[in-house]
């Protein structure tokens, strides 16, 4: 019998010290949360029969797609053709099933943010414009190297320039979004191989994504063995050093699995050249796909130049 | 520091794809010679390895928090060239299969995070390192250094991408298509957030990880241990920006002349001639806000003359900027090195 | 194929292999693995299966002594010529350790094709052996996943099908049954005894005792020292409990019990309570 020491008994502790602080954890949990959402991204499965037809459609199609619209986003340049766009996408994200706990982040998130980073946008001093609302008058005059404007108002103007930046990031937020959540990253990866994009990258993009989860995973578990030991706030200097040695740790592992991994390829007959499996082959509701995509922008574009 | 899409116009990040794609291939070629068979797995593992770098939250001092761009650490480890291709990927990932968006950016967020940050990042490292010993105060000193100038020099480049928005694209009443807000706004406040609070997690983040390996694993080559000397890195540092401070003011011009006011394929030459003269016009209307002695690009005199006499003060600005820049790291370098030989000594 | 059976596939003489900067972890090992045998490779943690088995493979290469493949020495030279190289990496399969090291591709079909397009096959043939290799292990339903996302017993079933779909002749394994469920773990040793039966060589990289009449007809044992200490049949070598005691593959305690060995392997896991190391099981 291995003799234990003793004071290895439960209730045992020594007298004296001092008690702990409780630790602020929020920000651990907040890691692990947003590491757990990742991995959850990334070894998602498939959604059952009732997933939605857009789910079932071709990766290749869907990306290009989701990709030329997005584009076709960034010419828009009135605020109707720009609504008509996220409109059309948020409309096919619920016909697509998209997951509201997805959805909702980008509706509401992505605008908020948007429009408070265009709030100074609004103002004459950035875009110009006639005044609307006049929020502030100055004697004008400098302020060391400032020059100060004479009036701060919001403008027409500028409400129209907040207004389309809002519009246009959450529209191509929700079309990135939509790509996304109705294909699985696999298929995604396998999209772009028969997309034209070089094999090798193809399968460095995937390896990076397969790896990724791996490591995903030992991060977690520095974060929740931290989590679970830690019962006293441990100041800044060596939260940041405990950070580091985390990274640290990180990085070992990824040497390691590089290593492993390169054996385990050379091992299956690699020799540097990368072979993959052939695609399927187009097929008609692909094509429908592709053409409806297309139609959709190009009504988008010349409804934008009518209108301008 | 990440550009979603509908920030930047097509006139500036098609461009970026076109930058980009070079640099990609050049960057996975020098990967091809030096790694050979181990390539794929090397820099698959190290996007990975870019990505959950990202996903440690560092707490900084007053209760917030921030979080590492760690391309200047994965540019100390494995060396800048593989950097270029495992951020590139890391960013891609998100971009792509976690639909975080800037898709259309994806080539612009590129050239900031994974190259002008791992190259000014590995080059203020190299520079300040020098050929000291692998577990010295001096090199863990240098690799914060490499950190804090690199991701300030991304979100410089950052500020610049957004800053020129309202000069190269503008819907026919002058009104800004995209970024709204001009260099002399974009600039300063990706400059001021990143110079007091993110540039210290990243250099923080950079010389604690290095320093832990070293400690840990007494095996590791580094990657910066390459036999490049230094003054021919000095070199290299002086020609890339001496070009990318030449090449500034040409982007302007070429902007202003081509691109500048209207969405892409509508220049009429009635229009294009109208262009020369919105810009100068906005960019005084930006610039009466803020004249401090550079941000501005140049004294107000030069706001309302010509395209030509902008672009030299922009590139007189760009040089005293990369100039000031350069002898500060000089001085930190020489200051290192004194340091080095007290410890040395003591 | 690696010819009629009894010929030498292996041939292991005198191997020195030491990690750069660190001791040798293999010390004048020599042995010989005749075709169609099944060889079970033990020793405590650390000993250098694991190494050895690399050795075997073609992926590390020995500083001293030498390895050879149906008598050809496996150097890095020879592995680069055409066609041994692609032959010996088509007949030679290596179910790793770590099967998160082995499962590198986005899906499981993917994983499963990755080997044999590496050879140049045609891609219906590909799909073909997919399928079947798939239906052999029964793991169809896993076809499309992603291998982050499956259980210890799930990769190693797929490491193990992206090996048997380019027909090897000589499976190398690495703790098979580590992590394995009792219903998987006796699928796993029917099917190597199918395999056996079609004449393939297995040698087996274990210290789990007790499947080891299972696994194979001949043992050999490496000590501590990373020498080869043993080599016989698994009856012999399991009833020699001096030679276990001084690898410490067992624990004088064990004994207690009395005999080590019987023939009822599975009741005895409970029976006994072995040194396992499952912290060498990186299955996630
Ligand atoms: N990649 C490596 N680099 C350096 N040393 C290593 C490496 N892999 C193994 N070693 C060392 O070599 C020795 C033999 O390791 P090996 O993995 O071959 O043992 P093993 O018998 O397979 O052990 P286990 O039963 O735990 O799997 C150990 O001391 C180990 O620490
Ligand atoms: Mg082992």
């Amino acid at each position: 019998m291995t003799a234990l020491p003793e004071w290895l008994r439960p209730g045992a502790r020594p007298s004296g010290g001092v008690s702990p602080r409780p630790a602020a954890h929020r920000l651990l949990r907040r890691t692990l949360g947003a590491m757990g959402r990742s991995l959850a991204l990334l070894v998602r499965e498939d959604d059952g029969p009732n997933a939605g037809a857009l789910r079932a459609a071709d990766p290749r199609a869907k990306l290009l797609a989701a990709v030329g619209l997005i584009v076709v986003a960034t010419f828009l340049r009135g605020m109707l053709p720009l609504a008509v766009c996220l409109g059309l996408t948020l409309a096919l994200s619920v016909a697509a099933r998209v997951p509201g706990r997805r959805l909702l982040p980008v509706l509401i998130a992505v605008p908020l943010a948007s429009a408070a980073l265009m709030l100074p946008a609004t103002l004459n001093v950035v875009s110009g414009g006639s005044p609307l609302l006049v929020l502030w008058r100055t004697a004008g005059g400098a302020l060391g190297p400032w020059r100060l404007p004479e009036i701060v108002a919001i403008t027409g103007d500028g409400l129209l320039v907040a207004g389309r930046m809002v519009l246009r990031t959450t529209a191509c937020a929700a079309l990135a979004l939509l790509l996304a959540a109705t294909t699985r990253p696999q298929q995604l990866l396998g999209g772009l191989r028969s997309l034209g994009v070089p094999q090798a990258f193809v399968m460095v993009l995937a390896m990076a994504e397969r790896y990724l989860a791996v490591l995903l995973r030992s991060a977690q578990e520095l974060h929740l063995a931290r989590l679970a030991r830690s019962v006293a706030a441990i100041g800044v200097r060596r939260e940041e050093a405990w950070a580091a040695a985390g990274v640290g740790a990180v990085f070992r592992r990824t040497r390691a699995l590089a290593d492993e991994v390169t054996l385990a390829m050379v091992s299956r007959g690699f020799t540097g050249e990368v072979r993959l499996l052939r695609p399927a082959r187009w097929q008609r509701k692909d094509w429908l796909l592709m053409a409806v995509a297309a139609a959709v922008g190009a009504a988008l574009l010349i409804l934008d130049r009518r209108l301008a | 520091m990440h550009i979603p899409d509908g920030y930047l116009g097509p006139q500036t990040y098609l461009p970026a794809w076109a930058v980009m794609a070079p640099l990609w291939s050049w960057a996975s070629a020098r990967l091809k010679r030096t790694l050979s068979v181990r390539r794929l797995p090397m820099m698959a593992l190290a996007a990975a390895f870019a990505f959950v770098v990202m996903m440690f939250n560092v707490p900084l001092p007053g209760g917030t928090s921030g979080h590492a761009v760690g391309s200047v650490l994965v540019a100390v480890l494995l060396g800048p060239w593989a950097a270029v291709v495992a951020v590139s990927l890391a960013l891609a990932v998100q971009a792509l299969l976690f639909g975080d968006g800037g898709i259309t950016a994806l080539a612009a967020n590129c050239f900031t995070m994974a190259v002008v940050m791992p190259f000014a990042g590995w080059w203020t490292y190299r520079l300040l390192a020098g050929a000291s010993s692998a577990a010295s105060r001096r090199r863990y000193a240098a690799a914060a250094a490499g950190g804090y100038v690199g991701v300030n020099v991304a979100a410089l480049a950052t500020g610049a991408l957004l800053g020129i928005q309202p000069l190269i694209a503008r819907d026919p009443s002058g009104r800004p298509l995209y970024c709204p807000f001009g260099l002399s706004v974009a600039v300063p406040a990706m400059a001021v957030s990143h110079l007091l609070v993110v540039g210290f997690v990243e250099a923080a983040v950079t010389a604690l990880a290095l320093a832990y390996l070293t400690r840990t694993e007494p095996g590791l080559t580094l990657a910066a241990a390459a036999q490049e000397p230094t003054s021919r890195a000095l070199k290299r540092f002086a020609l890339a920006v001496a070009v990318l401070a030449l090449l500034s003011p040409l982007g302007l011009v070429l902007a202003a002349r081509f691109g500048g006011g209207t969405a892409w394929g509508e220049w009429s030459a009635d229009r294009l001639s109208k262009l020369v003269g919105y810009l100068p016009s906005g960019f005084q209307r930006l610039s009466s806000l803020w004249r401090a002695p550079l941000p501005g690009y140049g004294p107000l005199a030069a706001q309302g003359a010509s395209t030509t006499v902008q672009a030299v003060w922009y590139a007189i600005s760009a040089v005293v900027g990369v100039g000031a820049v350069a002898a500060v790291v000089l001085v930190l370098r020489r200051l290192f090195t004194r340091r080095e030989r007290d410890d040395r000594a003591a | 194929m690696s010819g009629p059976s009894g010929e030498t596939v292996f041939a292991v003489e005198g191997v020195r292999f030491a990690y750069p900067g660190q001791p040798p972890c293999l010390d004048g090992v020599s042995f010989e693995v005749r075709g169609g045998e099944r060889l079970a490779l033990v020793g405590a943690n650390g000993s250098g299966k694991s190494t050895l088995l690399h050795l075997l493979d073609g992926l590390y290469f020995p500083g001293e002594g030498r390895v050879a493949y149906l008598g050809r020495p496996l150097t890095e030279d020879a592995l680069e010529e055409t066609p041994f190289g692609p032959r010996f990496r088509q007949e030679v399969g290596f179910l790793f350790q770590s099967s998160d090291a082995q499962l590198f591709c986005p899906m499981v079909e993917d994983e499963l094709a990755f080997g044999p397009l590496q050879m140049g096959w045609t891609q219906d043939e590909v799909l073909r052996r997919i399928e079947d290799t798939l239906a052999l292990l029964e793991i169809s339903r896993l076809r499309g996943r992603s291998p982050a996302g499956l259980s210890a017993g799930e990769k190693k079933r797929v490491a193990l099908a992206s090996l048997l779909v380019l027909s090897p002749s000589v499976l190398l394994l690495d703790e098979p049954t580590a992590g394995l469920d009792p219903r998987s773990q006796s699928l796993l040793l029917e099917i190597l005894e199918a395999l056996h039966a079609r004449g393939l060589t297995l040698v087996t990289a274990t210290h789990d005792l007790t499947l080891l009449p299972h696994l194979a007809d001949r043992v050999i044992v490496l000590s501590e020292e990373h020498r080869l200490v043993a080599d016989g049949a698994p009856e012999r070598v399991l009833a020699d409990t001096d030679l276990l005691l001084a690898v410490n593959l067992i624990h004088a305690h064990s004994h207690r019990h009395g005999r080590l060995v019987h023939s009822h392997p599975h009741q005895h896991v409970v029976a006994h309570e072995h040194v396992h190391d499952h912290g060498h099981t990186h299955e996630d």
